[in-house]
């Protein structure tokens, strides 16, 4: 079975699902199952509930100034750290694949260690760590459904497909200019990300001249 | 100019970004001090930016990706087989950009710069040296971005250059594999690292 991210919420304190994203999600799982999982067709609709909900979860962040949209984005980080030492840790790594996705797994660890020096040159307090693999699937759900290298990267550029949407609705939330550039230079990495991850995948590494997170 | 002596000279470089178009109004220094030395200056956001700053902000973006457009038809010609379909996608891009931006200008009531007739590239002798090139507007337009990012008063443009801003760093990617480079080599990406 692939991979699959249904629709929760990214950040904690977001929203959770709906009915109309269950349903939505059912059929997106039996495309899957139909062999579309690696398609354009069910690519695009996989994204549609996933990203609703991150966008979701951002407009809640709103309105309380920089630190709570830090914070989402530690977690966010964090959770992403997690999901690669669960998959470099799998079985089905190459050793192309899984040093690249060590590369990958050292990117977010930078990112989430300079998110917590700004949250904290703010007055902030860092959120509590997330626990494991049941954290994850707050964000993505379909970690413990990987079953082979496919999987694998079905599941990550879902990930960062997440992540890039998440970052680039907080440029319309971040007041502070340096949080807004750091945000974009954290953004372009996950989207170098997906460049790698789509390319392994055998689909197009640049679709889109926008990258807003949505394929 | 030859290729080498491009990259490695700071000065050959601003002078050339200076010299293709870029205009840099009172609100856009965005072009790594390319043509003018107040990326220095504290960067303040608030209602107080007009929209006509946005515009002299857009167009000076604007002129960037007329430049990109017009760098990769002239450097497809040296390229075969999958690194000349790359950059033809991207081609097609930075034209979307560029049709992008200029819509966002006239939203606001603004005239978008028009392209220049001609640039005056630096000497491009191989594949490589396009793709090189290449990597050197991208991670110049990106730069660019980054810093204009904060000083748009509208929300909305924002997240457009940020979303540009990625597709930039996608497209640094492919051309450092297509060299045989590392594709992603720092967790930032701010257009400085090469």
């Amino acid at each position: 079975m692939a991979a699959s991210g249904s629709a929760v919420a990214i950040f904690d304190g977001g929203v959770t699902s709906s009915g109309e994203i269950a349903a939505f999600e059912r059929d997106r799982r039996e495309l899957l199952r139909r062999g579309f999982g690696l398609g354009g067709a069910a690519v695009l609709a996989s994204s549609i509930p996933l990203l609703w909900s991150v966008r979701s979860a951002f407009a809640e962040a709103g309105g309380d100034g920089d630190a709570p949209i830090l914070a989402r984005a530690i977690n966010l980080e964090r959770v992403s750290v997690i999901a690669y030492d669960t998959l470099i840790g799998g079985a089905f790594m190459t050793p192309a694949l899984g040093g690249a996705l060590r590369r990958f797994r050292a990117h977010e660890q930078e990112h989430e260690d300079a998110l917590v020096t700004a949250l904290t040159s703010l007055g902030g307090t860092p959120p509590a760590p997330p626990q494991g693999v049941a954290d994850v699937d707050k964000v993505v759900d379909g970690l413990r459904d990987v079953r082979s290298r496919a999987d694998v990267l079905t599941f990550l550029i879902e990930l960062e497909t997440a992540a890039v949407a998440a970052y680039f609705d907080a440029h319309a939330k971040f007041g502070e200019a340096k949080l807004l550039q750091m945000g974009a230079s954290i953004m372009a990495n996950e989207g170098q990300h997906l460049v790698i991850l789509r390319k392994a995948a055998g689909q197009d590494p640049v679709p889109n001249a926008f990258e807003t997170g949505e394929t | 100019m030859d290729l080498d002596h491009f990259l490695r000279d700071p000065q050959s470089r601003r002078r050339f970004f200076c010299m293709s178009g870029m205009s840099v109004g009172g609100a856009s220094a965005a072009f790594l001090g390319a043509c003018s030395d107040d990326t220095k200056n504290p960067v303040r956001l608030g209602p107080d930016e007009s929209d006509q700053a946005d515009v002299e902000i857009l167009n000076g973006v604007l002129d960037l990706e007329f430049l990109a457009v017009a760098a990769y038809k002239a450097g497809a010609g040296r390229l075969r087989g999958s690194r000349l379909e790359i950059v033809k996608g991207f081609l097609e891009q930075e034209q979307e950009h560029a049709d992008g931006l200029s819509g966002a200008i006239k939203d606001l009531d603004g005239t978008p710069n028009r392209p220049k007739s001609t640039y005056d590239f630096p000497v491009l002798r191989s594949e490589s040296d396009v793709l090189r090139f290449a990597i050197d507007l991208e991670n110049t337009a990106i730069a660019a971005y980054i810093d204009a990012l904060p000083k748009f008063s509208d929300k909305d443009l924002r997240s457009m250059a940020a979303s540009i801003i990625t597709n930039e760093a996608e497209h640094v990617s492919v051309l450092l594999d297509a060299l045989g480079r590392e594709p992603v080599p720092d967790a930032f990406v701010n257009g400085k690292a090469a």
